[in-house]
């Protein structure tokens, strides 16, 4: 397989427009592809490393039928947004959206086929956490329309998964594994390292586990701390950052031996299995983002958008009703677009073509000339200027390189 | 009219109570009414009542009706309480003739009181011994009264007992003042001469003089001259303060006053120089002027580079106030733009660098204070160090000598051993050691540049904050002396050298070393971290490199939280002087710099 990986630039783009003068708002000169996230916010139980938008819910059982119905009314309304675009990919994250049931399921994306134009070919994918899966209902995801599935396994060690809150068991993961492999094509497997009290040979164990599965499609995360979760509060012993940098080494290494290309900071994939709907992120592709919390970027001549649906599941579900989504919403400016790619784009081991970077956010490379030639001259960037591509030290330090396409304060 | 005159001082070590017998004196004699009397009048910058130290002299002319049904005037000359301006309290002592030794019935003689008595009686004022603090239950005046006589050698038996804070005993200290203080004898009708006690600058009025005029008589519209530089100017106005300042048609012999003469530097009123008139000068000046030279230098530069102009423009606003304090523009590879400053000692340099933070609002990197060496180069000229970095390389130079003080410390006697121990380390050679009843005092020639480094933080702890330190300058003398330079990743950087004593270059270079690699963040390379003298590498320690700094997800939800984290991360670096390509945090000079703090 060839390692310059094809980047869904805009076909046929119209001839190059006057640099739009320093007070416009930038916008690209055609819309970029475009995506649709859909989240579902709710867990059995929320992990204590998690800073997702998450929630245990407080009934028996999550209010289905009203979070879906929500959902139609978000997407109904979000329609004049992405009127007539095609949708490339659509991805179902949370929480645990294997929660939902699969006539649930099926309601969801014939909805999504219905009101947009979603490709045939399009990419969908499911998260799934091994303790909720069920094979009859793996086949009934799959005939919904379910082409991907992504399974927040994390570890097949029961030690370390009770050590992270997880509410599964090795074996159980090991389940989950062997099920979704019979039952999808491309299956993804989140696994996580440096894992308080894991050492080296434990980490490799369950990477071995995981490339032995057949799974296409690995992300491999270091375990952070992040701010306002339970792990941040009190902290669990973890391995020291020696130890981990050589977890990650071995298993960047294991990895590349089995066969699979490590095409993003956490991503590795076999031939093909890459996952589309995330390099749409990277590459700075359009989503609207519907649900709880969900976050959009859209593009159109009237600037890039981000916006963010109101937050918490019970005031989502409140505000539906009163057909108000959108908590936030804000057209980003030139200062802070040259950043907003660079974080998304230089994640990708390979980077992007330099014209990229004008055709997604309209602002000449000439406005990140300064910051590039820095970069390049302190090896972080890889010195090719017809390419935007972190060098293996910008990889290892991409946030020192991303801190240089930072507005100045 | 000097026979109802009596101008005298107060001798107090620190927390004895002068402020507060100042206070007393001031209130008794209604010089402030109960509405104006803010605590602790005398002391009037915020800093000193915190520290509880005088830094400037100041005055207040009392009017005292004693028992003999008498009025009269009291001058009170306050004096700067610290080791650094010894100078100082000999020209405010030489204004006097009478001193009030202020001893804290409880505590008894500290070192710095001691030192203040012998200028005092070096210069025949006479000493009124007097028991603060009587109204504690821990006073013992026997004692106090003992050590007085042991100590100092004055009579203590008729020692005044009173409590500034009560009030009690301050009648019977104005009327020992009046009765014990002699009355000035100066000659009304010879040439003006009047020494300047202190001066400072009046946003209005220009520089103002504190003056006490020992013979003749000065009135507005006077020319006046300064002897030392014979620099004249118009006398505008002359006065008292009482505290506030009251105007007067003449000082007169005998007399304690301000003089105003449209004077715009305070370098042109220095400390100890004597006032004469134009049409008619002294023969001679008054004995004891001296240019007081700083003997403490360091480089103090801005936080941020952008503050430069205000850090200037701070120095020369204080400076209008403190003739002591020199700078001028210093370029440090490091830490970008700054100044050299010289200090008059360790307590000063603390009172500058507190002033420009609290006052100005400035953020200051200091550099380790350094003394001035005495250099003799191959052809034997002789210059003065006073920055480790200009020290000519090895081999260029046949000599250093290094400023030797002598030092007197008072400590109860439980403290004896650890402390000689300290002095012996700081290659101190002892002079004399005598025994006062429960207190020691110990004598000792000692280094410089040992005490500046951290003498009275080693001192106070191995004290428990008992010993007290007063020291004079005494000679240069040659030592083998060595510039220790600290590399960062193979650049020199130049605020961390110092000069110290080949014997101890080692274990400094170690400890810098080993300190820098705790501060230094890791690099995305591996940093050596070398001490270093001439070529000749002493110590090294290395930096491991930082091996990742990334974040190990990043989909399309938020991503504000990602930017600030990054955000937080460059600002960080921005704070970072550069050396190389190795960046170090403002903390680490800070830290390096604080050299011994935390022991």
């Amino acid at each position: 397989m060839s390692t310059r990986r094809i980047i869904p630039l805009t076909p046929a783009s119209p001839p190059a427009a006057p640099h739009p003068p320093p007070t416009a708002t930038p916008h690209p000169p055609a819309p970029p592809p475009l995506a649709v996230y859909v989240h579902y916010p709710w867990c059995v139980r929320k992990c204590p490393y998690c800073d997702f938008n998450s929630h245990t819910a407080r009934a028996a059982a999550p209010p289905e039928a009203a979070y879906l119905d929500a959902l139609e009314a978000d997407l109904q309304a979000a329609l004049p947004q992405v009127w007539g675009r095609r949708v490339h990919s659509v991805f179902l994250g949370g929480g645990t959206p294997s929660l939902l049931s699969a006539a649930g399921l099926d309601r969801l994306l014939t909805l999504l086929r219905t009101l947009l134009p979603l490709d045939p070919l399009a990419e969908i994918t499911l998260e799934a956490n091994p303790g909720t899966v069920e094979a009859a209902r793996f086949r009934d995801y799959r005939a919904a329309g379910v082409n991907r599935l992504s399974l927040g396994i994390q570890s097949f060690n029961d030690r370390f998964l009770a050590a992270i809150g997880r509410i599964h068991g090795g074996d159980e993961a090991r389940a989950a594994v062997d099920l979704a492999l019979a039952t999808f094509d491309r299956v993804n497997i989140d696994l996580m390292y440096a894992l308080p009290g894991q050492d080296m040979a434990h980490a490799l164990v369950d990477l071995r586990t995981a490339i032995a599965s057949g799974a296409g499609h690995l992300s491999c995360y270091h375990l952070t701390l992040e701010p306002n979760t339970p792990f941040a509060h009190e902290p669990p012993a973890l391995p020291d950052d020696e130890v981990a940098a050589d977890m990650q080494d071995a298993i960047e290494a294991e990895l590349a031996a089995a066969g699979f290309t490590h095409y993003e900071t956490s991503a590795f994939a076999r031939t093909a299995q890459q996952c589309r709907h995330n390099l749409n992120y990277w590459t700075f592709g359009d989503y609207l983002g519907i649900g709880p919390g969900a976050h959009g970027k859209l593009s159109s001549h009237q600037g890039i958008v981000r916006e963010m649906r109101h937050k918490h599941p019970e005031h989502y579900l409140a505000a539906a009703a009163r057909g108000d989504f959108v908590h936030l919403r804000h057209t980003v400016g030139a200062a802070d677009l040259p950043f907003e790619f660079m974080m998304n784009a230089l994640r990708l081991c390979d980077g992007v073509p330099a014209a990229l970077f004008t055709a997604r956010t309209g602002l000449p490379l000439a406005a990140i000339g300064e910051a590039l030639a820095t970069a390049r001259s302190a090896g972080l960037l890889d010195a090719d200027p017809a390419t935007l591509r972190p060098t293996a030290r910008g990889q290892r330090f991409l946030n020192d390189l991303l801190q240089r396409f930072l507005p100045d304060s | 009219m000097q026979q109802d005159t009596r101008n005298f001082s107060i001798i107090a070590h620190i927390d004895h109570g002068k402020s507060t017998l100042a206070d007393r004196l001031i209130h008794y004699c209604g010089g402030l009414s109960d509405r104006e009397m803010e605590q602790q009048v005398l002391d009037s910058m915020d800093l000193e009542r915190e520290r509880g130290i005088t830094i400037k002299a100041q005055t207040a002319a009392l009017q005292y009706k004693a028992r003999d049904g008498q009025v009269y005037n009291l001058n009170l000359i306050d004096t700067p309480g610290h080791v650094d301006f010894s100078y100082e309290v000999s020209r405010s002592l030489a204004a006097c003739e009478g001193a009030l030794l202020v001893v804290d019935a409880s505590q008894g003689v500290e070192a710095q009181t001691v030192a203040n008595c012998y200028t005092a009686l070096d210069q025949d004022v006479e000493v009124v011994p007097v028991l603060n603090k009587i109204d504690l239950p821990a006073a013992d005046p026997d004692n106090a009264r003992a050590e007085i006589e042991d100590v100092i050698g004055v009579d203590a038996s008729n020692a005044i007992l009173c409590s500034a804070k009560t009030g009690l005993g301050i009648e019977e200290v104005l009327e020992a003042i009046v009765q014990r203080v002699p009355a000035p004898r100066g000659n009304d009708d010879a040439a003006l001469k009047a020494l300047i006690i202190d001066s400072w600058f009046d946003n209005y009025v220009g520089v103002v003089m504190l003056v006490r005029v020992v013979d003749g008589a000065l009135r507005p519209k006077d020319k006046i001259r300064f002897m030392s530089s014979g620099a004249q100017y118009l006398c505008e106005q002359v006065g008292v303060f009482t505290p506030k300042s009251v105007s007067r048609d003449v000082l007169a012999a005998g007399s304690v006053g301000f003089v105003i003469a449209g004077i715009k530097e305070i370098d042109a009123a220095k400390v100890g120089d004597t006032i004469t008139l134009v049409n008619r000068p002294a023969a001679e000046p008054l004995p004891g002027f001296k240019e007081i030279k700083p003997q403490v230098f360091a480089g103090l530069y801005p936080v941020e580079s952008s503050e430069y102009d205000q850090l200037r423009d701070s120095l020369e606003k204080l400076r209008l106030n403190d003739a002591s304090l020199q700078f001028e523009p210093e370029v440090s590879q490091a830490l970008g733009f700054g100044f050299r400053c010289g200090f008059l000692g360790l307590l000063h340099m603390d009172i500058v660098q507190e002033r420009l933070e609290r006052e100005f609002d400035m953020d200051l990197i200091t550099t380790a204070p350094t003394v001035v060496y005495e250099v003799v180069l191959n052809d034997g000229e002789v210059i003065h160090v006073e920055n480790p970095a200009k020290l000519p390389e090895p081999g260029k130079y046949q000599d250093i000598r290094e400023p030797i003080i002598t030092a007197t410390i008072f400590l109860p006697q439980d403290y004896v051993g650890p402390v000689i121990t300290l002095c012996n380390q700081k290659r101190g050679v002892q002079v004399d050691m005598r025994y006062h009843g429960r207190q020691v005092q110990l004598i000792y020639d000692l280094p410089m540049n040992e005490v500046v480094m951290d003498f009275f933080d080693k001192l106070k702890s191995v004290s428990r904050g008992y010993a007290s330190l007063d020291y004079e300058f005494k000679e240069y003398r040659s030592a083998d002396l060595v510039k220790l330079d600290m590399m960062v990743g193979g650049e020199k950087v130049d605020a961390l050298s110092v000069i110290v004593h080949r014997a101890s270059a080692q274990y400094r270079g170690r400890e810098l070393a080993s300190k820098l690699r705790g501060l230094i963040p890791r690099q995305m390379f591996d940093v050596a971290v070398q001490a270093a003298i001439g070529s000749h590498i002493i110590a090294r320690e290395t930096i491991k490199a930082l091996r990742k700094n990334v974040l190990a997800k990043c989909y399309g939800g938020d991503i504000t939280r990602k930017k600030k984290l990054l955000e937080k991360q460059k600002e960080g670096k921005k704070r970072m002087k550069q050396v190389g390509n190795v960046e170090i945090p403002q903390e680490a000079f800070l830290a390096v710099l604080r050299v011994e703090d935390g022991k």
